[in-house]
C-alpha cells in the first residue's frame, strides 16, 4: 500500500527523468530535455498550491484563463508571427484540439473507469481533489493522453489548412482559414447527441460513439481535470518551445517567408515547407489549448468555439503584442482576458493615473531634454534620441487614459466591462494607425534591441554633454 | 417541378444580394487591395437603419400597420434612400478616418484595422441604447400578398421589388462605372493608384466616391435582406458575419475588383447555395459556399472573369 | 566611412577566406542554350543563350526592358522557361523550385533590394547560411549538441562574411535601416552565404556614389578571387561593366545581339545602334 503511495508520488518524476534520458540518448543532450520538463513542473505545482491556496475560486479560473490564452496567443504567433501567413480561423484548431480530447477522455473514461466522472489527483481540478488523494491518477494519464492526441489530430488539420497557403497569399488564405473555422463549426454542429450512459454507448454503432460530442447543444460533459498546474506547465512548454523555435535555423527561415517570401526562396529556403510547418506547430499548440479548455470546470465546449469571433479574440492579442513576439503576445493575451475584469472595478482602475501621470510628466520632460536625431555624415541612421520619451509617453497616455475613463464611468454611473470589445476594436484601430508593429514588434522582452532607444536617449546626452 | 422553381427563386433571391452586396467589397478590393471586413457590418446598418427610419416614418405619418394600417407607396423608396445616404456618410467617415492614415501601410496592416472596425461596429450597434441585443421584426412597407403563382410557386410583389431593387442598383453601378467620368477615374486608380494619380486623378476623391457607393449599397443590401426576411437579427448575430462573408466570397469566385464578375458570383453562390441545401444537406449550406471558394482559389485563383496577377520580382 | 571599406576588404579577405573555405565549391560552369519566354503576346526572352565557366566575371547589359532582369528570373526558377536549356556543373535546372537551384548553387541579388528588413543584419546573413546545414524540428526542441554546434558554426561564419564586406559592426541593426550601399553589399554577403557556384548580380551599383563605387568594384573582383566563383552581373554603369567584366552579352528585345569582350562591344555597331538608335 505504502509502495503504491511513493510510486503515485514519484511517477510524474520519473517521467520527466526517463523522457530526457530517452530523448537525450537520440538527440545528444539530456540536459536540454530536462529542464524545461522539470520548469514546467515546478511552475505547474507552485501554480497550484500558491495559488489555488491564496486565492479565491474565481480569481483561480481567470489566472487558468490567461494561461490558456496565452498558449493560444503564442500558438498563433508561430503562424501569423513567424512565417507571416494570415489565418483568422485559429479558433478551429482549438475546437478540434477540445473535442477531440474532450470525447477521447470521456468515453475513454467509460471504457477504462465504467463512468465519466473524473478521478482528480493532488494535482488536477482547478478547485483540487479531495483530503487524501493521489498526486496522479489513472485518470489524469487518459488525460494526457487525451490533451496530446488533441494537439496531434489539430496539428494534421493544420497542414491541411496550411496546403492552401502554398498557392494563395495575403488576404485570400485569411479567408480560406476563416471558412476553414466555419467548416469545422459546422461540421460539429452535426454531431450526434452526448451518449449519457453505459447503456447507451453499448447500444449505439461502435464508430459513432466518439463522433457523439453533443452538436450544437455543446459537450459539457467532459470531466474537469484542467488544473492550473496543467495549464501552466503547458504554457512554460509553449513558452520554451517557441523560443527555441524563434532562435533556430527554422525559425529563422519562417521569419524570412514572412519578410520576403521571393528572396526568402532565392535563399534556398523551402518555403512550402516551412509554411505548412507553421500551421502545423500552430494548430498543436492551439489543439492543446483546446484540450485543456474543454475540461475546464465551467466550460460547456460548443460549435462557437470554432467560429471567428473566438478567432478575432486571438487575434486581437498576437497584433497587440507584436506580431512575431512571443513575449508580446503572452502579455497581451494576460491584458486583453485580465482588462474585463479590470473594467469591472473602476476603482482599482482609477488608481493607475498614479503610475499613468508621472509617466506623462517625466516622458514629457525627458523630450524636452533629448536632442534632435543624429542626421550629420556618417551618423547611423535610425537613432532617434527622442524615441524613448515618446515610448514612456505612450503607455503613459494609455495608463492615464484608462484611469480617466474609469472615473468618467463611474461618474456617470457607466459598467465599462460593457465596452470591452469596443474598447479592443478601438485599440486595435489605434494601434495600427499609430504604432503597426504592435507593442513588442517582432523582439522579445529580453532582446538588447528592444531597449535601443532607451541607449539612443543616454548616449545622446552623453555626447551632447561631452560636445559642451 | 415545384421544388426546384421554389429553389430557383429562392436562390436567385438571395443570390441578388448577395451580388449587392458583393459588390461593395469587390470595389474596395479593386482600389486599395484589402478585404473590407466592416463592409458586413454596413450591411447591418444599414438594415437597422432602414428599421428606425421607417418606424419613425410611419409614427410621423401616423400609420399603424397593427391596426391594419397600409404604407404609402412611397415609404419604401424614401427608407431606402435615407438608409442609404446614411450608410454612404458613415462609409465616407470610416474611411476617412480608419483607412487613409494607412494608406500606402502593409496589406495586413489595414486587413486588422478593417477587422478592428468591424468590431466596434458589430459591438456598438449592440448597445442597448443603439439597436440592442434581440432580433426585431421590420414594418411590412410592401404587401407580401401573392402576385400570381407559377405551379405552387407564389410570387409576391415584395420577392418582385426585393430582386427588382437588387437589380435595378447594379445595372445603375454598371452604367456608372462603365460610361461616366467618375466611373472612368474608379477604375483607372484600381488599375494603378500612383500612375492614376500622377495622370491628375484625385486619387483619395476617388476612394471616397468608391467607399461611398460600397456602402450605399451595402445598405441597399441590408434592407433588401430585412424585408425579405421581415426579421432582422442583432447586430453581433453571427448570420451577419457569415452574410458578409458569403458575399465576399461570390466576389472573390466571380473575380475579385471585377464589377460585373461580383454580380455573377453572387448569383452562383447563391443558386449553389439554395440547391445544395435544398438537394443534399440543409444543414451544410455554409460548407458548400466555403468549399465552392477553396475550390475555385486553387483551380482559378483569379475567379472566373478576373485574370492571376504575377508578382513582380 | 566608405573610404576604409576596401582597406578593411583586404585585411580580413584571407582570413575569412580560411573560414569560409569549402563554402562555395566553385569549379562548375553555368551552360544556357537556347532559352526562349514569352508573357502572353510579349516575347521577353527569345534564345537566350551564355557559356559562363568557372570563376569568370562576365556581364549582362541592355537598354531598359532588354528582359536582362527576366533572364535572372528564369536562371533562378521564378519564371520557368518556355523551352531552352539551362545546367550548372552538367545538372539541368529547368523545373527546378527557386529554393533547389539555391540549393545547386545559383545565387542571386535583387534589382529592387529584398533585405528581410526586420531582421538583423546579422540574421539575414545566418538565415543564408542555414542552406548548406542539415535541421530538424526534433533539433529544435530536444536543442540537440548536434544543433547547437551547427548554430555555432552558422554564426562564425555569418561573422566572418560580415568581416569581409564590413558590416560587422552593424550586426544588430535591422536590415532596413542600413544605408542604401551597404544595403546592397549586405545583399552581395547574403548571397555568398549560400555558398554559390554562381552569383548573379543584377545591378549592383544602381544608386552608388562614385566612391562606393570604386569600393564596389573592388570588393566583387576580390570576391571572384577568393570566393572562386562565377560572377554574371546586370549593370547600367559602363565604367563598372568595361572595367569589371571579362565579357558581355548585350539584350535588346530579349534577343541577344552581341557576345564577345568588352573591347569588342564597344566597337559592335549593332549594339551602338541599341543604344543610341540608327542614323
Amino acid at each position: 500500500m505504502t509502495a503504491l503511495v511513493i510510486w503515485q508520488f514519484l511517477w510524474p518524476f520519473g517521467l520527466i527523468i526517463l523522457v530526457p534520458v530517452v530523448l537525450g540518448a537520440i538527440g545528444g543532450s539530456a540536459w536540454r530535455v530536462f529542464w524545461p520538463l522539470a520548469l514546467a513542473l515546478v511552475v505547474g505545482v507552485l501554480m497550484q498550491h500558491q495559488v489555488r491556496t491564496n486565492m479565491d475560486a474565481y480569481s483561480s479560473k481567470q489566472i487558468l484563463d490567461v494561461g490558456i490564452a496565452i498558449i493560444l496567443a503564442v500558438s498563433l504567433t508561430i503562424v501569423n508571427g513567424f512565417t507571416g501567413q494570415f489565418s483568422i480561423g485559429h479558433a478551429g484548431f482549438l475546437a478540434v484540439g477540445g473535442y477531440v480530447a474532450g470525447s477521447i477522455t470521456y468515453y475513454g473514461s467509460f471504457a477504462l473507469f465504467g463512468s465519466a466522472g473524473a478521478t482528480l489527483g493532488t494535482m488536477s481540478g482547478l478547485y483540487g481533489a479531495k483530503e487524501g488523494a493521489a498526486f496522479v491518477t489513472g485518470g489524469e494519464g487518459l488525460f494526457l493522453f487525451a490533451l496530446l492526441a488533441g494537439g496531434l489530430i489539430a496539428a494534421l488539420l493544420g497542414v491541411v489548412v496550411g496546403l492552401p497557403s502554398l498557392r494563395l497569399r495575403g488576404d485570400y488564405l485569411a479567408i480560406v482559414t476563416l471558412g476553414f473555422g466555419e467548416i469545422v463549426r459546422v461540421l460539429i454542429q452535426q454531431t450526434p447527441q452526448v451518449l449519457m450512459s453505459k447503456d447507451a454507448i453499448a447500444a449505439a454503432k461502435p464508430l459513432s460513439v466518439p463522433l457523439s460530442v453533443g452538436g450544437s447543444l455543446g459537450f459539457g460533459n467532459v470531466p474537469k481535470y484542467t488544473s492550473l498546474f496543467w495549464v501552466y506547465a503547458a504554457v512554460v512548454l509553449t513558452l520554451i518551445f517557441a523560443y527555441r523555435l524563434k532562435q533556430s535555423s527554422t525559425g529563422r527561415a519562417m521569419l524570412s517567408i514572412r519578410e520576403d517570401e521571393i528572396a526568402a526562396e532565392a535563399m534556398g529556403v523551402k518555403t512550402t515547407y516551412y509554411k505548412v510547418w507553421g500551421f502545423a506547430i500552430a494548430a498543436f499548440f492551439a489543439g492543446i489549448a483546446g484540450g485543456l479548455y474543454a475540461h475546464t470546470i465551467g466550460i460547456s465546449l460548443s460549435p462557437v468555439d470554432a467560429g471567428f469571433q473566438k478567432s478575432f479574440d486571438i487575434i486581437i492579442m498576437v497584433v497587440l503584442g507584436g506580431l512575431g513576439s512571443i513575449s508580446g503576445a503572452a502579455i497581451a493575451a494576460a491584458i486583453v482576458t485580465y482588462l474585463p475584469e479590470l473594467l469591472r472595478t473602476p476603482d482599482t482602475l482609477m488608481k493607475f493615473a498614479v503610475v499613468g501621470v508621472p509617466m506623462l510628466v517625466i516622458g514629457g520632460a525627458l523630450l524636452a531634454m533629448a536632442g534632435k536625431p543624429d542626421q550629420g555624415p556618417g551618423k547611423k541612421r535610425g537613432h532617434d534620441p527622442r524615441a524613448f520619451p515618446r515610448a514612456v509617453i505612450g503607455l503613459g497616455v494609455i495608463i492615464t487614459g484608462l484611469s480617466i475613463l474609469a472615473f468618467v464611468a463611474k461618474r456617470f454611473g457607466i459598467n465599462l466591462s460593457d465596452y470591452r470589445l469596443i474598447l479592443f476594436a478601438l485599440a486595435l484601430i489605434v494601434m495600427m494607425i499609430t504604432r503597426p508593429q504592435g507593442l513588442l514588434g517582432v523582439r522579445e522582452l529580453w532582446d538588447g534591441a528592444l531597449y535601443r532607444p532607451l541607449r539612443d536617449f543616454f548616449s545622446a546626452r552623453r555626447a551632447e554633454g561631452g560636445a559642451a | 417541378m415545384d421544388t426546384l422553381l421554389q429553389t430557383l427563386k429562392d436562390a436567385l433571391t438571395i443570390g441578388s444580394l448577395y451580388a449587392l452586396i458583393a459588390l461593395g467589397y469587390t470595389m474596395v478590393y479593386g482600389i486599395l487591395k484589402f478585404i473590407n471586413f466592416a463592409h458586413s457590418d454596413i450591411v447591418v446598418l444599414g438594415g437597422w437603419l432602414s428599421l428606425v427610419i421607417a418606424t419613425k416614418l410611419l409614427a410621423w405619418l401616423g400609420v399603424d400597420l397593427a391596426a391594419g394600417g397600409v404604407a404609402s407607396w412611397w415609404v419604401g423608396p424614401v427608407v431606402l434612400t435615407l438608409a442609404m445616404a446614411c450608410c454612404g456618410l458613415i462609409g465616407f467617415t470610416i474611411e476617412r478616418l480608419a483607412y487613409k492614415p494607412l494608406r500606402g501601410a502593409p496589406r495586413l496592416n489595414v486587413l486588422i484595422t478593417a477587422i478592428g472596425v468591424s468590431l466596434f461596429l458589430q459591438n456598438s450597434g449592440q448597445l442597448q441604447f443603439i439597436f440592442g441585443t434581440s432580433p426585431r421584426k421590420i414594418p411590412s412597407l410592401i404587401s407580401d400578398a401573392t402576385l400570381f403563382s407559377i405551379g405552387d410557386v407564389q410570387v409576391r410583389l415584395l420577392d418582385l421589388v426585393v430582386v427588382g431593387t437588387a437589380v435595378a442598383l447594379m445595372l445603375a453601378l454598371e452604367y456608372l462605372v462603365f460610361h461616366t467620368k467618375i466611373g472612368r477615374a474608379m477604375r483607372a486608380v484600381s488599375y494603378d493608384v500612383r500612375t492614376a494619380g500622377l495622370m491628375g486623378i484625385p486619387v483619395d476623391r476617388v476612394i471616397s466616391f468608391t467607399f461611398i457607393l460600397g456602402s450605399s449599397l451595402a445598405a441597399a443590401g441590408g434592407f433588401l435582406w430585412a424585408l425579405n426576411f421581415s426579421v432582422i437579427k442583432q447586430p453581433a448575430d453571427t448570420s451577419w458575419v457569415l452574410l458578409g462573408l458569403k458575399a465576399f466570397v461570390a466576389a472573390v469566385v466571380g473575380g475579385i475588383g471585377n464589377v460585373r464578375g461580383a454580380m455573377l458570383g453572387g448569383l452562383a453562390i447563391g443558386l449553389l447555395e439554395g440547391f445544395g441545401s435544398t438537394y443534399v444537406n440543409p444543414a451544410l449550406r455554409d460548407v458548400y459556399v466555403f468549399a465552392a471558394l477553396i475550390l475555385v482559389l486553387l483551380v482559378k485563383p483569379g475567379g472566373i472573369l478576373g485574370k492571376a496577377v504575377v508578382e513582380k520580382v | 566611412m566608405t573610404s576604409t571599406v576596401s582597406s578593411a576588404i583586404s585585411m580580413t579577405m584571407s582570413d575569412a577566406a580560411e573560414v569560409l573555405k569549402g563554402s562555395g565549391a566553385a569549379g562548375e560552369s553555368l551552360e544556357v542554350r537556347g532559352v526562349f519566354k514569352s508573357f502572353g503576346g510579349l516575347k521577353a526572352v527569345q534564345d537566350f543563350r551564355l557559356s559562363l565557366p568557372p570563376a569568370a566575371l562576365y556581364g549582362l547589359i541592355g537598354p531598359n526592358g532588354a528582359g536582362k532582369t527576366t533572364c535572372f528570373n528564369l536562371l533562378t526558377g521564378v519564371y520557368r522557361p518556355d523551352q531552352g536549356e539551362i545546367t550548372l556543373g552538367g545538372k539541368s535546372l529547368i523545373g527546378l523550385r527557386p529554393s533547389e537551384i539555391a540549393f545547386t548553387g545559383l545565387a542571386r541579388t535583387f534589382q529592387n533590394i529584398r533585405l528581410f528588413g526586420e531582421l538583423s543584419v546579422f540574421e539575414n546573413v545566418k538565415l543564408a547560411c542555414h542552406l548548406r546545414t542539415t535541421h530538424s524540428l526534433a533539433g529544435v526542441i530536444l536543442r540537440s549538441g548536434w544543433q547547437r554546434a551547427e548554430e555555432a558554426a552558422i554564426r562564425e561564419r555569418a561573422r566572418a562574411l560580415l568581416q569581409v564586406f564590413n558590416l560587422h559592426d552593424r550586426m544588430d541593426e535591422s536590415a532596413r535601416n542600413l544605408p542604401y550601399g551597404d544595403q546592397r553589399r549586405l545583399e552581395i554577403a547574403r548571397a555568398l552565404a549560400t555558398g554559390p557556384k554562381v552569383l548573379l548580380l543584377d545591378e549592383p551599383a544602381a544608386g552608388m556614389n562614385p566612391q562606393e563605387k570604386k569600393d564596389l568594384r573592388k570588393l566583387i573582383r576580390e570576391v571572384r578571387d577568393v570566393f572562386g566563383v562565377s560572377i554574371l552581373m546586370i549593370e547600367h554603369d559602363m565604367g563598372v561593366v568595361m572595367d569589371l567584366c571579362e565579357r558581355i552579352t548585350v539584350l535588346d528585345y530579349g534577343v541577344p545581339i552581341a557576345e564577345g569582350t568588352p573591347h569588342e562591344i564597344q566597337k559592335n555597331p549593332k549594339v551602338i545602334e541599341a543604344y543610341l538608335g540608327k542614323e
